[in-house]
C-alpha cells in the first residue's frame, strides 16, 4: 500500500530524514520507535504532506501514485490520516461543524453522497460512545481547552468517522493516562482491517501492548536502523534506544 | 473652492463659519493621518431628508418614530453644564467635531428611569446620495436603570457617497448599566462617523460590543470614563475590512478613580487593498489605585496589499494597578491550514474557517441572540467561500 523509498527531508538548512526505506502492506500495522529528535514526527508530517518541510530525495508511492505530488487535502480524499502530536485548536468553530465538514468532504471526493444531518449525527453518537466521549464535546470549540487525553480522543474519533485507508498515528499515546490510554487503543484496535494500514509512532511500548504491531522499526539519526516483530519493542522497552544509536 | 467646502460655504447661514474655518481634517492631525479624507472632500454635499419607515431611526440627520416604551422618556433638548462640557471637548479634540457641531441637524435626549429597564433599537437608515446627515443622541441612564442600545446600520444599494455622523453621550449613574451593540454594514459608499463619549458612575457597568463590516470610510471614537468606584467598562470590537475599505477605531478609556476595571478587545481582519486603524489607549490616573485593566489586539491580514494600524496605549500612573496588554498582526496561521486541510477541507474552505473563527471569538459574545444571529449570517456572506459555514451552522445549529 505504502512504499518509501530513500526519503530525505529536511527543514531550512537541517537534514532530517537521511535515506527511509520502508514498505507498508494492505492491513499492516507498523510500529515505528526512536528516541527524541530522530524523525519520526518528520517522517509522518512528510507523509501528510506538511510544507514546512522539504523532501530532497526519494520517493513515497501509495496505492500507485506518487504521494508527494498531493495537496494534504488531496492526500486525505485518497484515504491518508494523520492524527496530529499536537492537536491543534481552533477556537471559533465548533468540533462537530470540522467533523461533518470533514466527512462530507472526503464522502464527495470517494464518490458518496453527503450525510445529512440526522445520519450523521447517528454515526457520531455511535463514535463517541466507543471512545467515551460526552455529547457536549461536539458543541465545544475545536480542541480548545480540551486536556491532552481529550484532544487524542478527538483524533481517533475523527479518524472513526473518516475512515481512512492509510492511518498516521503521530504519538497518539503521549499525555495519556492508563485509562485513556486503553480507550484509544481500542479505538485504534476497532480500526483493524485487512484493508487499512497503520502507521504508529510512539516513544513507548505501553500503547503497543494494546495495540500488537505487525513490524516495528527503530528510527534514529534520520534512518530506520533496525526492523523486527513485536518482540522488538520489549527489547527496547528493557534494553533503551543507546546500543542502537551507536550502531 | 469644491466639495466639501463648498458645501459649507453655502450653508454658512447657519452655524457653518467655525466649520469652514476647520473644514475637513487632514493628515497632519495624528489621529487623523491614515484617514483618506479625499472622497470626503471631493463630494459636493447636500442636506438629507428623512426616508420614511416605520423603525425607530436616524435618517437624514433626523430621529424618526422615537418608541414611546415604559422607563424611557424623550427629555428637553437642553443639555445639563456636564453634558455641554463633554460635548465641547468632544468638538474640540476630534479633528471632524467641529464641523459636526457645525452642521448638527437634530438632537435627542432620552432618559431612562430609574430602575428601569428597556431595549431600544436604533436603525440607521442611509440617505440619498450626495446627503450628510448629523445628528446627536444624549442618553441619561439614571440609578440602577438597565438599558439595551442597539444600533444597525442597513445595506441599501446607494452606490454614490452618503455622510452619516452621530454624536452619542451616555451618562450611566451609579449601580445602572449599559450594553450597547454596534452593527455597522452601510453601504459601500458610505462615510460614517460615529463619536461616543460615557461616563460611568459607581458601580456601573457599560459594554460596547461593536462589529464593523460596512461603509467606504468609518471612523469612530469612542471615550469611557470611569468616574466612580466599581465602574467598569468593556469593548469587543470586529472590523472587517476588504476592497478599498478604510476602517479607523480610536478608542479610549480613562480610569479617573480607583476599584475601577476596563477590558478592551478588538480584531481586525483586512483582505484586497483594505486598510483598518485601530488606536487603543488606556489611562490610569495618579489616583486610580486598585484598577484592573486589560487590552488584546488581534489584526489578521488576508492579502499583501491589505493594510493595518495598530496602537495600542498604556498610561499609568497609580502603582497598585493590574494591567495587561498584547497586540498581534499576522496571516492565517500555517499549522491550523494544514491541520483543517489534512481532514480534508480545500484551501479555500480552510481558510474560510479559520477567517470564521478569528470573527467568532468576538461575534459569540453578543448576548443579544437575534443580533448574534443576524451579525454571523451576514458574517459569513462577507468571507470568501463562508457557503459552507453557512450549511453547517443551518443543518446543525437548530
Amino acid at each position: 500500500m505504502l512504499s518509501i523509498r530513500n526519503l530525505h527531508a529536511r527543514v531550512s538548512d537541517k537534514p532530517i530524514l537521511k535515506g527511509i526505506n520502508l514498505e507498508i502492506g494492505t492491513g499492516e500495522i507498523h510500529a515505528i520507535m526512536g528516541p527524541n529528535g530522530s524523525g519520526k514526527s518528520t517522517l509522518s508530517s512528510v507523509l501528510a504532506g506538511r510544507d514546512d518541510y522539504e523532501v530532497t530525495d526519494g520517493e513515497v508511492i501509495y496505492m500507485g501514485q506518487n504521494l508527494l505530488d498531493l495537496e494534504p487535502e488531496e492526500r486525505a480524499w485518497a484515504g491518508v490520516f494523520l492524527s496530529f502530536q499536537y492537536p491543534v485548536e481552533i477556537p471559533g468553530v465548533k468540533n462537530i461543524y470540522l467533523l461533518k465538514a470533514a466527512v462530507n468532504a472526503i464522502r464527495e471526493h470517494s464518490g458518496l453522497p453527503e450525510l445529512r444531518a440526522g445520519e450523521f449525527l447517528k454515526l457520531v453518537r455511535e463514535k463517541l460512545k466507543v471512545m467515551q466521549i460526552d455529547e457536549s464535546f461536539l458543541h465545544r470549540n475545536v480542541n480548545e481547552g480540551f486536556s491532552g487525553g481529550e484532544k487524542k480522543r478527538n483524533e481517533i474519533l475523527q479518524m472513526q468517522l473518516l475512515e481512512p485507508t492509510l492511518a498516521l498515528l503521530d504519538e497518539t499515546d503521549s499525555g495519556l493516562d492508563v485509562d485513556a490510554l486503553r480507550v484509544v487503543g481500542e479505538g485504534i484496535n476497532q480500526m483493524r482491517s485487512p484493508e487499512r494500514s497503520v502507521l504508529l509512532i510512539t516513544h513507548y511500548q505501553r500503547l503497543l501492548d494494546i495495540v500488537k504491531p505487525d513490524f516495528v522499526h527503530v528510527l534514529a539519526h534520520g534512518e530506520i536502523k533496525l526492523s523486527g516483530d513485536h518482540t522488538l519493542a520489549e527489547k527496547l522497552e528493557r534494553e533503551g534506544y543507546e546500543g542502537i544509536e551507536a550502531a | 473652492m469644491s466639495g466639501f467646502s463648498e458645501w459649507l460655504a453655502r450653508i454658512k447661514d447657519v452655524r457653518a463659519p467655525e466649520a469652514l474655518a476647520v473644514g475637513l481634517p487632514n493628515k497632519r492631525i495624528e489621529s487623523w493621518k491614515y484617514v483618506p479624507i479625499r472622497g470626503l472632500a471631493r463630494t459636493t454635499w447636500q442636506p438629507a431628508s428623512p426616508q420614511i419607515t416605520e423603525q425607530f431611526a436616524l435618517t437624514g440627520g433626523q430621529f424618526v418614530n422615537v418608541p414611546t416604551v415604559n422607563g424611557c422618556a424623550v427629555s428637553e433638548n437642553t443639555l445639563t453644564a456636564s453634558e455641554q462640557k463633554r460635548l465641547d471637548r468632544m468638538s474640540q479634540a476630534h479633528g471632524f467635531g467641529l464641523t459636526q457641531a457645525a452642521l448638527e441637524n437634530t438632537r435627542l435626549v432620552l432618559t431612562i428611569q430609574k430602575t428601569a429597564s428597556v431595549v431600544l433599537n436604533l436603525h440607521h437608515l442611509a440617505n440619498q446620495a450626495s446627503s450628510a446627515g448629523f445628528a446627536t443622541l444624549v442618553l441619561r441612564v439614571e440609578a440602577g436603570g438597565q438599558l439595551t442600545l442597539v444600533e444597525q446600520f442597513e445595506s441599501t444599494d446607494i452606490e454614490s457617497a452618503n455622510l452619516s455622523s452621530l454624536r452619542c453621550l451616555v451618562a450611566l449613574s451609579r449601580d445602572s448599566s449599559v450594553t450597547h451593540v454596534r452593527f455597522q454594514a452601510a453601504n459601500a459608499a458610505a462615510h460614517v462617523f460615529s463619536n461616543l463619549d460615557v461616563e460611568c458612575s459607581e458601580n456601573a457597568t457599560y459594554r460596547l460590543q461593536t462589529i464593523e463590516f460596512g461603509s467606504k470610510l468609518a471612523r469612530n471614537d469612542v471615550h469611557i470614563a470611569l468616574v466612580g468606584r466599581e465602574a467598569s467598562a468593556s469593548v469587543n470590537g470586529l472590523a472587517i475590512t476588504s476592497g478599498t475599505q478604510y476602517h479607523d477605531t480610536h478608542l479610549a478609556i480613562d480610569h479617573v478613580v480607583g476599584e475601577t476595571n476596563s477590558e478592551m478587545t478588538f480584531r481586525n481582519m483586512v483582505d484586497g487593498k483594505g486598510e483598518a486603524t485601530f488606536n487603543g489607549r488606556v489611562l490610569i490616573c495618579k489616583d486610580s489605585q486598585r484598577s484592573a485593566t486589560e487590552q488584546s489586539v488581534a489584526n489578521l491580514l488576508l492579502s499583501d496589499s491589505a493594510r493595518v494600524n495598530p496602537k495600542p496605549e498604556l498610561e499609568i500612573y497609580a502603582d497598585d494597578v493590574t494591567a495587561s496588554h498584547g497586540c498581534t498582526v499576522g496571516s492565517l496561521n500555517k499549522t491550523e491550514l494544514f491541520y483543517l486541510k489534512s481532514r480534508g477541507l480545500s484551501e479555500a474552505d480552510a481558510r474560510a474557517f479559520l477567517q470564521y473563527a478569528f470573527a467568532e471569538k468576538i461575534v459569540e459574545e453578543i448576548e443579544h441572540r437575534d443580533i448574534r444571529e443576524l451579525v454571523e449570517t451576514q458574517l459569513l456572506g462577507e468571507l470568501k467561500h463562508g457557503e459552507l459555514i453557512a450549511e453547517l451552522k443551518e443543518s446543525i445549529d437548530v
